[in-house]
């Protein structure tokens, strides 16, 4: 369902939310956007957050000897390249992560839709930042909020003016319009498994994890015990123990193990879930510490040898 | 879960019986723990129905941490099954460490009461270093076990070779169910000469080791290609998964 | 809860913003931060799940017997100011030893030599002594102050960079990314280091020189460069002193006669030097490779001159920079927490020292006081009676490790406070919980002197503390210190104390932290020192003459082994070790060995080996590699249960007292 709200009915909205929810959106902190506790719509934020806020359905580091019943959240300022993050997420993961499961059944999201490109960013790739999914999603034109809202949610909206889908399907072909397209389709069909692009990353990698930590698809974890406890932790899988067991290791070499990286968001993701692991948000380009670029990935012609 | 039992069998390798009443089939592994130190994937040895048995080497350090305790953690079954029951004829070849899931097969297969032709290949670096050796003689009365070794010793009247090189004198016919566990190596030879000796690839099943943690299909660690080890494997159709790159480390 | 903080494995100081939503900790790197521009290494991003271990300390405990008992605080407070003032009542202040830490803040730091200064000693010291004191000594001979000339950012303007002892990838990765970014516009990059390292691998030029030749091979290049007549004249006359000295020496060193030395080829000393000297600015950066010899401080001083005969001092994108180990490393050698300077590195026999006994109201001690390579041979002795121990791992990181336990089984008091069990927190009577950086405030002061502010993020687990309130307890009771109320009264302090902190305060440092010195004339800090003259004037040009390394190798013990981190740990493991992805990535001890010598010797990879030198014997595991020389073996010192401290010996260096970390004789049993 759409609505077309004013800012102070979208205040009061959040103010209903608010009585269900745990409320948290998007905040600045010294020149950073994070995601912290918010009391009112009017502390949240339109800029989009320094990172993909993954930990609120997959937590950095936990016990899990021990399933705790979650509190109800709800996010505000998500955007929506970071939320499509947890819809790919879910095809491997919920349902059979507990841990996961329990969070994303009690996690209200509330996504910003970017009104312009962002540097560097190429969601227009895989669809743009209107989603097709979504709780709450929000499209602020001038003063004038538009907003989408699934059955679940659609009660917080009752009283206000509906709209039809016209405005967001405008939106969406004149955003996607303005951010150039990379050649997404077939990749898993064009990519190599021999081409000199992976020793290229791989002579400057410093293995930090950066693009792992911070891409909102990554879904790796370890676990390891600590005294009485099991406790997992995100995981890199540029990290040679990714993969190493007593029977040897499937990539010794750091290449191999970038190759991964990019065979599991364009290849085997795709064959296994028909989707790409990529949301197009450029954050692991971001965080590189030497300029890794995974658009090369996708634009290479893998001519060379 | 309790140890009940512990048998030496070859050096830096041992069995652990637990008492717990196995709902494991052959093929599958459980997520075996030592608390405070960590979990490993450790496939089932027996039979499905019997006591649990694990053979475990102690390589890593959860599995040098096994001879030391009396209880461990145990989560599972987790994965796919060997698929003995499609098959009227099922050539097992085996090496090294890789024999508990081939025990666990033989012993479903007996205690089922259905009548299977099974035959056993199965190859150690040494005399001294082939695991099960009172089960294989037991074994021997009703399964046609064929062993070798790499380099064998003075009281050593067997075969001596690879594996490989026994396959053919296998007396299955061509279109058995061909089972393989075992190293790497190992097993990419067996797949050649099995196809090589004109058994379909349709019919050659792999049990393949990764690096598993969570056994759910979560975690991420253990994929081959698009598929998880843990959850679409360990055991996995030649057919399905042959043009993998990372099939065989 | 969002906090800004700095990050607490390196010296780099890179900024991070912890975000703890109830959901563990979130760490991402500042993109305002003018350190690391938003970007982060694995032991930044991944490796701060200590502070949550489960085996973090939680409750004071005092030895009691062979075992450790819980203790109240206020027990464990009064247990150990008592003993403390019993010791040095009855033998007298210089009985007592205090082990600061480059870990900790410089409030604390400060704290902690001014306890021991107003107890009476100057036997105050810490792992800057095993790290840059080289650097503090060799850099204030010849440019007047101990730090690295300019800021990381100011890297972009070199045109060159030189490397020398460093493995920046992997000790100072932030860096080692800058210098790798720049190459991709055109820059050069020369590494000189024995072993292969990921710059070394993309670098322009590498000269693979053998361990502990480092002033041969720098002579070499001042050669090539003095016979070309590329030296900077303009420079050389209007700024510096005593070049016609250093000529005289380095007239000995062409590249012919060095390569016997360093086994570099000449063509290639020649090439980088003109490289030097002409594709200017040139910046050169070091590690421990130049300072953990007995040569060390001789070594700076070789880099230092280098550097002022070719002009590259003063201008952004030239210049010398130490890369400094710990976090705090530069902060706590400013705070003084050395035996032989007062904070502001004020000799301890300087006139000078009495301004601060005008603020301290207390007579200070004038005498050097023992170096941490020094104190344990004290203890032995019987000279130092207890010691008190903030934060050090001394057991694992200390040379002649074998030595350092006899000397603490002799102590009569040995008081540690860490955040971990540690080895030597183990053997301790008194042990006192402390809490991480990430659960307190104050003040880190990284490697391009940036003073940065420290935040909380965390509470600390059962009863630990932060350091500065436990030495504040311990202090006033002990050396009637003042009762502090919080971090900030300290800093306010340390910028009335120290000239270089003077315009300093916690609100001017935040967000983005200030270089020193910062005071009325630079009220915004310094990026570039030495701009227009150096604080004594003109610079010192030191002639220096090759040493050897104390140990050669024999038909015995045939190779060299040099020691060092690796990118996954952080010296003696405390906190990475506690750690799951670093503690997975390298989980225990190895050494590296080139693949040939290997091959002859019949060692296979991962196999067990025994390494013996003079001093002492350990086991590990062989890691076969062709990024080191034949010839040279390379072990970290990670690692508690293979004490690779077991084999170096106690050879130091003169003047700074560091000892040889990093050439060491010894052979591989099979």
């Amino acid at each position: 369902m759409n609505y077309l709200l004013t800012g102070e009915e979208m205040r009061n909205v959040f103010l209903k939310i608010s009585k269900d929810f745990e409320t948290y959106g998007t905040v600045e902190k010294e020149g950073e956007i994070v995601f912290d506790r918010v009391e009112d719509f009017n502390q949240i934020s339109e800029r989009r957050s320094r990172y993909a806020p993954k930990e609120f359905l997959f937590t950095r580091n936990e016990n899990v000897l021990l399933l705790q019943e979650q509190e109800k959240k709800a996010i505000f300022g998500i955007k929506s390249c970071d939320l499509k993050g947890f819809y790919l997420m879910d095809k491997q993961v919920l349902g059979k992560d507990p841990f996961y499961t329990e969070k994303r059944k009690k996690t209200f999201f509330v996504n910003f839709v970017c009104n312009e490109p962002c540097d560097g960013g190429f969601c227009s790739s895989f669809g743009g930042p209107v989603l097709e999914d979504y709780d709450l999603q929000i499209l602020k034109l001038g003063e004038r909020y538009h907003v989408m809202v699934s059955e679940r949610y659609k009660k917080y909206f009752d009283s206000f003016k509906k709209e039809d889908d016209s405005v967001f399907a405008e939106f969406r072909e004149r955003f996607n319009s303005e951010m150039s397209l990379l050649p997404v389709d077939g990749i898993e069909n064009r990519m190599k498994w021999e081409t000199p692009l992976w020793k290229k990353f791989a002579s400057r990698c410093i293995s930090c994890g950066a693009c792992n930590f911070s891409c909102p698809t990554c879904y790796c974890f370890d676990l390891y015990d600590d005294h009485d406890e099991r406790r997992r932790e995100w995981d890199s899988c540029i990290l040679s123990g990714f993969t190493s067991s007593s029977a040897g290791n499937v990539r010794k070499e750091l290449n191999e193990r970038l190759r991964q990286r990019f065979y599991h968001k364009f290849v085997y993701f795709k064959k296994s879930q028909d989707a790409y692991l990529c949301t197009g948000c450029n954050r692991c380009v971001e965080d590189c510490p030497v300029d890794i670029d995974i658009k090369e990935v996708i634009t290479d012609d893998y001519s060379e040898e | 879960m309790r140890i009940v039992r512990r048998t030496d069998e070859a050096p830096g390798v041992h069995t652990i019986e637990i008492n717990s009443r196995g709902d494991g089939r052959s093929g599958q592994f459980f997520m075996v723990s030592v608390p405070g130190v960590g979990e490993a994937p450790i496939s089932v040895a027996s039979g499905f129905g019997r006591n649990t048995l694990f053979t475990i080497r102690n390589v890593g350090s959860v599995t040098s941490h096994m001879n030391k305790i009396d209880t461990m953690g145990v989560r599972g079954p987790y994965g796919t099954k060997w698929p003995w029951k499609e098959y009227e004829e099922i050539l097992a070849v085996t090496g090294g460490i890789g024999i508990p899931p081939v025990r666990s097969l033989i012993e479903e297969i007996n205690d089922s009461g259905k009548g299977r032709k099974l035959e056993v290949l199965y190859g150690a670096k040494t005399p001294e270093d082939i695991i099960y050796k009172t089960e294989i003689e037991r074994w021997m009365k009703k399964v046609n076990v064929h062993l070798t070794v790499d380099s064998g010793d003075e009281n050593w009247t067997g075969r001596v070779g690879l594996v490989t090189s026994i396959m053919k004198d296998a007396e299955v016919s061509k279109s058995a169910g061909v089972f393989i566990v075992g190293p790497p190596l190992m097993m990419k030879n067996v797949v050649k000469e099995a196809l090589n000796l004109g058994y379909r690839e349709e019919n050659i099943f792999l049990s393949l080791e990764r690096r598993m943690e969570c056994g759910i299909g979560v975690c991420g660690h253990c994929n081959v290609g698009e598929f998880y080890s843990c959850e679409d494997g360990p055991i996995f159709n030649y057919h399905k998964v042959k043009h993998q790159k990372e099939l065989f480390l | 809860m969002a906090a800004l903080t700095v990050c607490p494995y390196c010296g780099t100081g890179c900024q991070i913003i912890v975000n703890d939503l109830r959901n563990g900790e979130r760490v991402i790197g500042y993109s305002k931060s003018l350190v690391n521009e938003g970007k982060l290494c694995i032991k930044g991003s991944s490796g701060l799940s200590y502070n949550f271990s489960r085996e973090r300390l939680k409750y004071p405990f005092v030895k009691r017997g062979e075992g450790f008992v819980r203790a109240s605080w206020d027990s464990a407070i009064e247990e150990t100011s008592r003993r403390l003032t019993d010791i040095v009542n009855k033998y007298g202040p210089d009985s007592v030893a205090f082990l600061s830490s480059a870990k900790s803040t410089n409030e604390e730091n400060f704290l902690m030599q001014k306890i021991a200064r107003m107890t009476g000693t100057n036997n105050v010291d810490h792992c800057a002594r095993s790290c840059h004191s080289p650097t503090a000594l060799g850099l204030i001979t010849t440019l007047g102050a101990g730090a690295a000339t300019g800021s990381i950012k100011s890297l972009e303007d070199s045109r060159t960079f030189f490397v020398i002892g460093s493995n920046t990838t992997e000790q100072h990765p932030i860096i080692g990314t800058k210098i790798m970014n720049e190459l991709k516009r055109g820059k050069n990059l020369i590494v000189a280091d024995p072993r292969t390292t990921q710059l070394a691998e993309i670098a322009t030029i590498h000269l693979r020189f053998k361990p502990g030749t480092d002033t041969a091979l720098l002579n070499s290049l001042m050669f090539v460069i003095l016979k070309e007549h590329l030296e900077d004249e303009e420079f050389i006359k209007g700024r510096t002193q005593g070049f016609e000295e250093l000529e005289r020496e380095i007239e000995k060193y062409s590249p012919e006669i060095t390569e016997s030395i360093t086994g570099v080829k000449p063509d290639a000393i020649r090439e980088a030097a003109v490289m030097i000297a002409k594709e200017k600015p040139t910046s050169i950066l070091y590690a421990m490779g130049i300072t953990q010899h007995i040569h060390g401080t001789e070594n700076v001083m070789s880099v230092s001159n280098l550097s002022l005969i070719t002009g590259n001092v003063g201008v952004r994108g030239s210049g010398i920079f130490p890369l400094r180990g710990q976090n705090n490393v530069q902060g706590s050698s400013d705070m003084g927490a050395l035996s032989e300077w007062y904070p502001g590195y004020v000799p301890v026999d300087s006139p000078k020292v009495s301004d601060l006994e005008n603020v301290w109201k207390k007579d200070l001690p004038r005498k050097k006081g023992l170096t941490l390579s020094e104190m344990f041979d004290a203890a032995s002795d019987g000279k130092i009676r207890a010691m008190y121990v903030m934060g050090e791992n001394p057991l694992v990181t200390e040379a002649a490790v074998s030595d350092v336990e006899k000397g603490i089984d002799n102590l009569e008091l040995l008081v540690v406070q860490d955040i971990f069990m540690t080895l030597t927190a183990g053997v301790a009577d008194i042990v006192l919980p402390a809490a991480t950086s990430l659960e307190k405030e104050g003040t880190f002061t990284n490697t391009e002197r940036r003073i940065q502010k420290v935040n909380k993020v965390y509470d600390c687990p059962g009863e630990a503390m932060p350091d500065w309130w436990i030495l504040n307890e311990i202090g006033k009771r002990v050396a009637g210190t003042k009762d502090y109320s919080s971090p900030k009264e300290i800093f306010e302090e340390i910028c009335r104390v120290v000239p270089s902190y003077s315009g300093a305060t916690y609100e001017n440092i935040y967000p983005n932290g200030k270089q020193w010195p910062i005071d009325s004339a630079n009220p915004e800090g310094t990026e570039v020192l030495h701009g227009s003259t150096f604080p004594i004037g003109r610079a010192k040009l030191v002639p220096i003459a090759y040493g050897p390394p104390a140990e050669m190798v024999d038909a015995k013990y045939n190779f060299i082994m040099t020691t060092g981190r690796n990118y996954y740990h952080w010296h003696s493991g405390t906190m990475t070790r506690k750690t799951d992805i670093l503690q997975r990535e390298s989980p225990s001890s190895y050494a590296e060995i080139n693949v040939d010598d290997a091959k002859k010797l019949g060692i296979r990879n991962s196999q067990n080996i025994t390494i013996e030198s003079r001093h002492g014997s350990i086991e590990t595991k062989a890691i076969l590699t062709d990024k080191i020389p034949s010839g040279i073996i390379f072990v970290p010192f990670h690692f508690d249960e293979s004490r690779v401290n077991r084999l170096v010996g106690k050879s130091l260096d003169p003047l700074s007292k560091m000892p040889e970390y990093k050439v060491v004789a010894v052979r591989l049993v099979v």
